[in-house]
């Protein structure tokens, strides 16, 4: 446990240090990710499914925003989806473009969940996204986790059906824009996850807020056995085919995930050197604020080995 | 000669206006039904573009039934109700959008009285230099 509370302020004192390098790279490592895997998913457009393409973009995203980067997956989805097919793109269009308008004027910090939850589908841990996001976020992360989750929906029905969309004529126009349109709305595995993920998150938020102690590990434990008992619920009532062992076995997988990043990320003020100008009338002031970090170093036990004196009364 | 409390405080101030200050600064400009009203109508207006948007999937979904069908339907009563649903949507947004930006211009008020006691502090110190 020392070790990693040391491991612990190193981490700190490295991120205060090189902060400017550090947060770029992050940057770049996640958009390059995401637009690999929406490469490899959705890849239908020629010019833009290749590695040099995918490089310069995350590169530029690495010293853009945050919420350019998923302007740019959005922008990569969109651009493969109307390669594809002309009504999926629009059908992808609206949803991307409502998501916007009516939400995320409010919270542009979440926005970065859109993307990491599509991302973490992907990746086989989906569950960490409920847990994370309620140990971080608020109750009203929950919508951003829920358009997550329809994003990733929208690209996994297209990569599914794309035999079956691709063979229809063009004159079906109308009815292939019914058929996507059914196919999204009617998925109720994308239904059962988004309530799973809503009451996972707003219980992990909840409990996570008592004043109890060990406050943070009891919801992350209760987040994830309340995930697996929703999802199973929800399988049982609409026949989702949610595999069992998956979903018990992912939830453990992310949990752990979340215990890690509980541990390194969340409970840690990573607060970084700051650069500030100003100037009074007398001097400017270039000032480099770096923060205090104190190092703790392992204690070194020392084990007092005593001979045992001899009592006197022995002759 | 530097005083090195003074730019410690400064130092903080700067640092409170590169980071979480900006925002609360811009909203600290106006005044609070202005920044409620603006955020109000750009709330409104995004709405509006949702709803035209759901509303020409709502068509487009249908689209060959609802041609047929458009000659026999009471196109009045069609559009009041379209309009009905137009009118709860919009004001329901706008409620909602009116109290999360009341709470925030509160809560960056709040934040920003406290940049401004710094403020006062720091010419304080120079008028008693």
């Amino acid at each position: 446990m020392t070790t990693l509370l040391v491991a612990k302020q190193y981490m700190k004192l490295i991120y205060s240090k090189y902060e400017a390098y550090i947060t770029p790279l992050l940057k770049f490592l996640l958009a390059f990710i995401a637009l690999l895997l929406i490469n490899s998913n959705l890849g239908y457009m020629e010019g833009i499914n290749k590695i040099t393409v995918v490089l310069i973009v995350a590169l530029m995203c690495s010293f853009m925003p945050m919420n350019f980067i998923v302007i740019m997956a959005a922008l990569f989805a969109l651009l493969h989806m109307y390669a594809f097919s002309l009504e999926c793109a629009i059908v992808a269009g609206a949803a991307f473009l409502l998501m916007f308008l009516l939400y995320f004027r409010f919270s542009p910090k979440d926005t970065v969940v859109v993307i990491l939850t599509p991302v973490c589908f992907l990746l086989k841990i989906p569950y960490v996204i409920p847990i994370a996001m309620g140990l971080i976020g608020t109750p009203a992360s929950a919508v951003s986790v829920a358009c997550g989750v329809i994003a990733y929906y929208m690209i996994h029905y297209v990569g599914e059906n794309a035999t079956l969309l691709s063979g229809m004529a063009d004159e079906e126009t109308a009815t292939k824009f019914k058929i996507i349109i059914d196919g999204i709305l009617n998925n109720k595995e994308m239904i059962v996850t988004i309530v799973a993920f809503a009451v996972t998150l707003i219980l992990v938020y909840l409990i996570r807020r008592m004043s109890i102690d060990y406050a943070w590990t009891i919801a992350m434990v209760a987040g994830a056995l309340v995930n697996i008992m929703v999802l199973l619920i929800g399988d049982l009532m609409f026949d989702t085919n949610v595999s069992l062992l998956s979903a018990i076995l992912g939830t453990i997988v992310s949990f752990l995930i979340t215990l890690v990043l509980q541990f390194f990320v969340f409970h840690v003020d990573y607060s970084r050197t700051e650069n500030v100008q100003f100037e009074d009338d007398e001097y400017y002031y270039y000032v480099k604020a770096v923060p205090k970090v104190t190092l703790a170093k392992p204690e070194k036990q020392v084990k007092q080995i005593n001979v045992q004196k001899r009592s006197r009364n022995t002759h | 000669m530097l005083n090195e409390e003074r730019v410690i405080l400064m130092t903080k101030l700067a640092s409170y206006e590169a980071n979480d200050g900006k925002k609360n600064i811009a909203i600290g400009n106006y005044f609070r039904s202005d920044y409620i009203g603006w955020q109000v109508l750009k709330s409104i207006i995004s709405a509006t573009i949702a709803f035209v948007v759901v509303f020409a999937m709502y068509i487009f979904y249908d689209f060959e039934i609802f041609m047929m069908d458009v000659y026999k339907m009471d196109l009045l009563e069609f559009g009041k109700n379209i309009l009905l649903l137009y009118a709860g949507f919009v004001g329901a947004y706008a409620v909602i959008s009116y109290i999360v930006y009341a709470y925030r211009y509160s809560k960056a008020r709040k934040s920003l009285k406290l940049y401004y006691m710094n403020l006062k502090k720091l010419s304080n110190m120079y008028s008693n230099k």
